[in-house]
């Protein structure tokens, strides 16, 4: 038996899940951003699935961008960890919770 | 035989995302979340996307990991400590949360109708590299010009993040015409060998040095 659209799907949610539950959970700034990162590729599982069985090649596509989008966002989301932490000298999300050094 | 594939990439990357997430070291934070990254990759050539599949080791875990590991390793992050009991009850509140999603659903994708095509049947072309160039570069030029530009600000976005304080402030190590020099190549005495170094704060200096500004010294005596 071939592994159906809805294998990949219900994969592509369950990591999605196993993401934010991280996001949620984690309080170390640079776990919280690689669970980030998980979420961004399961969604990248449901586009290359649906690129594939819909014979498309829009979602792969898309995926590429995606892709360039989080490598951006890597660079500049940890120039900023980098930088509060200069301040802060701790990665905990929660000292960081309100907006005065 | 696909479907055992399947179900061994599928555990492999659940596995190692419930690594990530349950880890307190964030280093095997990083290690699983490459494992994953591996494990999407052969899904994704069993979905018939090569290139995507290449593109992902390349990027994700051979670039954006290892400036997270870098980042890990240069702020020296320690593994989490005891949790702080103030929001310990929160954590099964965000299991069983999430648990609920997930049955929600999969309750969806059981009752949606399954498509017949199969992704790597009849030489399907879609996710060969000519097919994924010839559509990014004809009818979707325009994002990709845009995600260019996006990569020059992620750029400068870095470089000013990084940046200890102003513009030029007296502290920033970087002198424009900074050199410099062995010792052989400076001074006519030493020994042709002689590779001490010579440090030179400015082009000025490093003109000076070598003997090229007899010309300005003639002007000013």
């Amino acid at each position: 038996m071939e592994p159906q659209l809805s294998w990949y799907l219900a994969l592509s949610a369950i990591l999605f899940t196993i993401g934010v539950t991280g996001v949620i959970i984690k309080r170390n700034v640079i776990a919280m951003f690689m669970c980030i990162e998980l979420m961004l590729n399961a969604v990248n599982l449901t586009f290359v699935a649906f690129a594939s069985f819909f014979q498309d090649v829009t979602g792969q596509l898309f995926v590429f961008i995606v892709m360039t989008v989080a490598a951006a966002e890597a660079a500049v989301g940890l120039g900023i960890i980098i930088a509060i932490f200069r301040n802060r000298e701790s990665l905990d999300v929660d000292d960081a919770s309100i907006l005065k050094l | 035989m696909l479907a055992l594939l399947f179900i061994l990439f599928a555990a492999l990357a659940i596995g190692c995302a419930l690594a990530v997430v349950a880890q307190r070291n964030p280093l095997y934070s990083a290690i699983s979340l490459i494992g994953v990254f591996i494990s999407l990759a052969c899904l994704y050539v069993m979905l018939a996307a090569p290139f995507i599949a290449a593109v992902q080791v390349i990027v994700y875990a051979g670039a954006i990991m290892v400036l997270v590991v870098f980042v890990i390793m240069l702020l020296n992050v320690e593994e989490e400590e005891h949790r702080r009991t103030r929001l310990k009850f929160l954590v099964p509140v965000a299991v069983a949360l999430s648990a609920v999603l997930i049955a929600e659903v999969a309750f969806i994708l059981v009752s949606v109708q399954e498509f017949r095509v199969s992704p790597t049947a009849g030489g399907s072309n879609v996710g060969v590299t000519s097919s994924i160039g010839s559509a990014l570069f004809t009818r979707y030029l325009l994002p990709f010009e845009i995600t260019s530009i996006l990569l020059l600000m992620a750029i400068v976005g870095a470089m000013t993040l990084a940046r200890r304080g102003g513009l030029l402030s007296p502290n920033a190590r970087v002198i424009p015409g900074a050199q410099l020099f062995a010792r052989s190549m400076v001074d006519p005495m030493a020994a042709p060998d002689d590779l001490r170094a010579v440090e030179a704060d400015s082009t000025q200096e490093a003109a000076d040095l070598l003997g090229m500004n007899r010309r300005d010294r003639n002007e000013s005596a």
